[in-house]
């Protein structure tokens, strides 16, 4: 307390009066009261600000019921990636192990028994086919934003899962 | 005279009382039901003046003697079990937008989401998905209503007219093409049902705002349609939409923000 002196103790003042300032700008997060506090609130990042008031974010994919046409989306997004990662890691294969590993690699993998290899080839085909099938329908709903109705997505998204089983599944015995 | 005339009437209406009060407490024990049909609901909880983490209350509650919606079993609750449940809501018949919550994993107005009959099963209640919670079942709108302010939600005629000028005309098929999108109520259930909304909810504009944007878009009488197009040319506040229609499937107005979307994509692919 002898330590303080005028200096230390107007500092004291600053602080405390920037940390209300700042304070009440949060805790006017909630209220817009003019087009000038609308500007002032665009200043400040969102997020940032929420998690500094120690606010927590409520739960999403952990509750979440999700529907088949959002099931469907996500499948389109997962394949995607496995195609790239594919695809990659076949380049990958070829230039580590020379020409013709990939092949090699692929024909030892296949005489592996029947069950190992139908797995193998409908683990290839699945992600090709529901990917190519699920780009079809987006770009049909691009053309046409008429289609995108809840009865109609939904019945897309059935024929989609089921079409492309059945093709990749017809594409293992090839 | 008059006094004793008035004292007769008061004698009398007081009896009337008497006998009307006596009447319904006999007609309230041969109806009401000695039997209860308990159900229990399990509510997201978390107190911005505790320490705790966010956590679930399971609060028992009868049916037979509770309205039939959601939100009549949660006032039930706040009236008789916990009065700190806090919640928002307002007209109880969805139109208000207040009551939007997250209602066995699909989000609803609370006024308008019949409880599940089924007992053997529990009702579970969060609030909207991936908001910032302010206290329970209450999220922090502020970031909505500000992207809902920035698509300039206002009419802005290319020809300015003077005051008592008259109306701006508009054609019956120009106004229907408004139809199913000016009926939103700003509830927030389509956007903070899109996974899109979740992880891009600063820079995404999410289905409510930009079916509002598209309402005024398509309205004839407005004047600055190129202006609006162009301020939703950019890579996150349009085009985070993958289509992935968990919009359309919670509106509870029932109206299409996906369509509105794409209706937009389209424009500006048209362009």
């Amino acid at each position: 307390m002898n330590a303080l002196n005028a200096t230390s103790s107007s500092k004291m003042l600053q602080k405390f009066t920037q940390n209300n300032v700042l304070r009440s700008q949060m805790m006017r997060s909630m209220t817009i009261l003019s087009k000038q506090s609308g500007e002032e609130y665009k200043q400040l990042n969102y997020s940032k600000r929420m998690k500094e008031m120690g606010r927590p974010v409520s739960p999403h994919v952990t509750v979440y019921a999700f529907p088949t046409v959002a099931l469907s989306s996500i499948t389109n997004r997962v394949t995607g990636c496995a195609l790239s990662v594919g695809c990659a890691g076949l380049g990958l294969v070829e230039l580590v192990g020379g020409t013709g590993t990939s092949l090699s690699l692929m024909q030892t993998i296949g005489s592996q028994g029947l069950v190992v290899a139908a797995a193998a080839k409908f683990a290839v085909s699945f992600p090709i086919v529901y990917h190519y099938f699920a780009a079809i329908r987006h770009f049909m709903w691009d053309a046409k934003p008429e289609m995108l109705e809840n009865q109609a997505v939904q019945q897309s998204s059935y024929y989609l899962f089921g079409a492309s089983a059945a093709i990749s599944g017809a594409l293992i015995f090839i | 005279m008059l006094s004793s005339g008035c004292k007769k009437v008061k004698a009398t209406a007081v009896a009337r009382a008497l006998t009307c009060t006596f009447s319904t407490v006999e007609l309230k024990k041969t109806i009401s039901p000695k039997s209860e049909n308990i159900k229990y609901f399990k509510v997201y909880r978390w107190d911005p003046e505790q320490s705790q983490k966010p956590y679930l209350s399971t609060y028992p509650v009868d049916l037979n003697d509770c309205g039939p919606m959601v939100l009549d079993a949660l006032i039930k609750i706040k009236n008789e079990q916990d009065p700190s449940l806090t919640f928002r809501r307002s007209c109880r018949e969805g139109i208000c937008g207040s009551c939007a919550m997250n209602i066995d994993g699909v989000n609803n107005l609370a006024c308008l989401s019949y409880i599940e009959k089924d007992t053997s099963k529990a009702t579970k209640i969060y609030p909207l998905p991936h908001m910032y919670v302010i206290k329970d079942l209450v999220p922090d709108m502020g970031n909505f209503y500000e992207q809902y302010r920035s698509i300039e939600p206002w009419l802005q005629p290319g020809q300015e007219k003077k005051p008592g000028q008259g109306e701006y005309l508009q054609s019956e098929q120009d106004r229907a093409k408004l139809d199913g999108m000016y009926e939103c109520i700003l509830c927030a259930c389509c956007s903070t049902a899109c996974p899109s909304y979740w992880w891009n909810a600063d820079k995404y504009l999410g289905p409510a705002v930009l079916m509002q944007a598209y309402r005024w878009i398509e309205d004839s009488r407005d004047g600055s349609t190129a202006k609006r197009l162009a301020d939703l040319d950019d890579a996150f506040k349009l085009y985070r939409c993958h289509t992935i229609m968990n919009c359309t499937k919670v509106c509870p107005k029932h109206l299409n923000p996906g369509k509105a979307i794409a209706s937009i994509k389209k424009r500006l692919a048209d362009h």
